[in-house]
């Protein structure tokens, strides 16, 4: 009993932050292969530091169009069939943190909000009046400014990072769900197919019950 | 269909007098409407369950090390593994969907009132082992809510008298849910679906035996009975294609969205979910659990909740036939008790920090026993004023017949009883 009520109890807490937090930016995300590899691009030099990827293989990268080169840049000793893995040693970014990063491979499914929360995450840092740097989404989150857009000096730099933060978000939704593409085009034509089934089987049923008097 | 083979087989085995008896000959009343397509389609999604569930247990592992990666291997690296998957995750709540229409269209309709009690009892055992079975399978992706859900399910069988928190180990093989939760789960949601073939079978049996209701709540007579088949493979089939073109725009365009975000992140004993939910079909019933203060009253209110269903045939005493149709307060009954469900639903979602949520919670687990109390009262005051408003000449002469045909039972039986002696 206890224990369930103590359950409920976190969960009541947790949920009143929530629903304090700010209202989630809401992005299109763009679903075409030449954003996507963008977006791998921009993630790799923005975020590999401390995330690691263990469901996306470099060798997937391949797939979405990058450069043979790049990726072998990228991946250095490592081979093909690697995931992506952050850079720095869990135990110094345990030391750092006093938690670990989280994997990002579902990260784009993983929040309500989905792609949008995690937008808004990214372009939600800002400096509080104090001086130090705050987030509007996460406020006690332990993740420094990964896009230093808390301290972009003009409108422009600001737009260019949220720009940075949609193509990461881009890579993150196909790292959640690679085969989101293919099964969009797939359900069209079977909903297609199953529409004009639908329309003959009406038919014939029409058709045998118009024998009976 | 005839043949030497066909032949050799019916002088041994009543196959095609079995298919013809049962199946295309079988007399079916001709007015039913396309509610009564619905138990066709659970059919459907029970086969399609168990098609996608044996092709996702060949590449699943029911290991809490392994359990959560063996997932993403089918919806990544496996050939359609994640048409599997979503097929099977959305047709879960397509399961529901469907069965909770069935069992609205026997409320509304009457159906389960005699001589199809035992049609509606088994009704209720296959809710039952649905549940279960989609409780169970919800464990094995072994997200956060998958853990945590199970988590707080089991532990409500702490209430049981004396050996309570034996029972809650005993159910999870552990002190908490854990790799021999996970182990138990998976044995237990591949047996299921083909116990729930089983009662299906009996569930057919018996529907064959009192043969189908129907929306005029009147026995027809052989000229308004067709066949089964063509009229109503025609019809079922029609109907199927529109369900699938539903179930496919959610499998293809939304499958995501019968999934809760946070069970895209492994499970983690150590950190406890922001708000634990359970899927959507639970969440009237889990309202009812939260409504009532006390958790052993919470558990019996939940339990019974779900078993009240069975008590119908009981409760709903009115002798006027076709259900709702002929009975505008049953019907104005019906419609409150489904506005009912939709609020505990409502209320099952949100997390009960808000007081008022609770009130509306508690108000609305109140009506929901009293929508079943206050059924044969209100059945028998209805009936009276009907009958004294005056009913259709066949309804009445209807009632007249089964109330003779009842006293002539009554008094061959009171014959009987008394030859014995
Ligand atoms: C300096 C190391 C570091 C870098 C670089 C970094 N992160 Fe993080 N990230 C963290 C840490 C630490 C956390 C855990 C934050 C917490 O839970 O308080 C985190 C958490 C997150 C989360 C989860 C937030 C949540 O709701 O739990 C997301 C999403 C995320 N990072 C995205 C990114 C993206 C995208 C980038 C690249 C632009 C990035 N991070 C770069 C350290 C880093
Ligand atoms: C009555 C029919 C069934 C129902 C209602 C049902 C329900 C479910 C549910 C709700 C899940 C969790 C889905 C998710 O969120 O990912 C699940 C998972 C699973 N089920 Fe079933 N199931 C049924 C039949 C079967 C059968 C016959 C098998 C055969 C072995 C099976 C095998 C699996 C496997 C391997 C998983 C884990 C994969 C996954 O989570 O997608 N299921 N089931």
């Amino acid at each position: 009993m206890s224990k369930l009520l103590k359950i409920m109890l976190l969960g009541c807490l947790s949920m009143s932050a929530f629903a304090e937090e700010a209202k989630l930016e809401k992005i299109q995300v763009p679903t075409d292969k030449p954003s996507i590899a963008k977006g791998a691009e921009d993630w790799i030099n923005n975020c590999l530091t401390c995330h690691t990827m263990k469901y996306v293989k470099y060798r997937d990268l391949l797939s979405l169009g990058i450069d043979k080169a790049k990726v072998d840049g990228w991946r250095g000793e490592a081979s093909l069939d690697t995931p992506l893995t952050a850079q720095m040693p869990e135990a110094v970014a345990m030391a750092t943190f006093a938690k670990l990063p989280p994997d990002l491979s579902l990260m784009a499914q993983a929040r309500d909000g989905g792609p949008n929360y995690v937008y808004s995450y990214l372009i939600g840092y800002y400096v509080k009046p104090d001086g130090s740097v705050g987030n509007h989404i996460f406020p006690e989150t332990k993740m420094p400014d990964p896009l230093g857009i808390s301290s972009a000096a003009n409108a422009a730099e600001r737009a260019e990072k949220q720009k940075t933060a949609k193509s990461i978000v881009t890579f993150l939704t196909w790292a959640a769900d690679p085969h989101a593409g293919e099964r969009d085009t797939l359900g069209k034509y079977v909903i297609a197919y199953l529409v004009v089934l639908s329309a003959l089987l009406y038919v014939v049923k029409k058709q045998i019950w118009s024998r009976l008097k | 269909m005839s043949g030497p083979i066909i032949n050799w087989i019916d002088k041994r085995f009543p196959l095609t007098s079995f298919v013809k008896h049962e199946l295309t000959d079988y007399p079916t009343p001709r007015n039913l409407s396309y509610w009564w397509n619905f138990g066709f389609l659970a059919g459907i999604v029970l086969v399609l369950q168990v098609a996608t569930g044996i092709f996702l247990a060949m590449h699943y592992k029911a290991d809490a090390t392994l359990a959560f990666d063996s997932i993403q291997h089918i919806m990544r690296e496996v050939n359609y593994g994640w048409l599997l998957r979503y097929m099977h995750a959305v047709g879960a709540s397509a399961f529901f969907f469907v069965i909770f229409v069935h069992m609205a269209r026997t409320l509304y309709y009457g159906s389960f009132r005699a001589p199809r009690e035992l049609l509606w009892w088994t009704g209720q055992g296959l809710l039952l082992m649905l549940m279960a079975t989609a409780f169970m399978g919800y464990l094995l992706p072994w997200g956060q809510m998958s853990f945590w859900g199970a988590t707080v399910i089991t532990n409500l069988f702490k209430v049981t008298p004396f050996i309570g928190e034996q029972v809650v180990i005993w159910l999870r093989g552990d002190y908490s849910v854990g790799d021999d939760t996970l182990t138990r789960f998976f044995s237990l949601h591949y047996l299921f679906p083909f116990l729930i073939i089983g009662a299906v079978i009996v569930h057919l049996v018996a529907l064959h035996t009192v043969k189908s209701s129907n929306p005029s709540g009147i026995d027809l007579k052989d000229k308004d009975n067709i066949p089964f088949h063509p009229y109503f493979t025609a019809k079922d089939l029609y109907g199927l294609g529109i369900f699938l073109i539903v179930y496919s725009v959610f499998v293809f365009f939304m499958p995501n969205s019968l999934i809760e975000p946070a069970n895209n992140v492994p499970a983690n004993p150590m950190m406890t979910p922001n708000h634990i939910v359970p899927e959507w079909y639970f969440l009237p019933f889990y309202a009812i659990l939260r409504s009532v203060p006390n958790m052993f009253g919470g558990v019996v209110a939940m339990a019974l909740s779900v078993m009240m269903f069975a008590f119908m045939p009981f409760l709903d005493r009115s002798r006027i036939p076709g259900g709702a149709r002929y009975r505008p307060i049953y019907r104005l009954q019906f419609y409150l008790f489904l506005i009912d469900m939709l609020v505990l639903g409502y209320v099952g979602y949100k997390p009960p920090t808000n007081p008022s949520i609770v009130v509306v919670g508690q108000v609305a687990t109140f009506c929901y026993f009293a929508s079943f109390f206050v059924v044969p009262f209100v059945s028998k005051m209805e009936e009276n004023w009907l009958i004294k408003r005056g009913l259709p000449a066949g309804i009445m002469e209807l009632m007249e017949r089964e109330k003779r045909d009842l006293e002539a039972r009554k008094e061959e039986h009171r014959r009987r009883k008394g030859d014995r002696i």
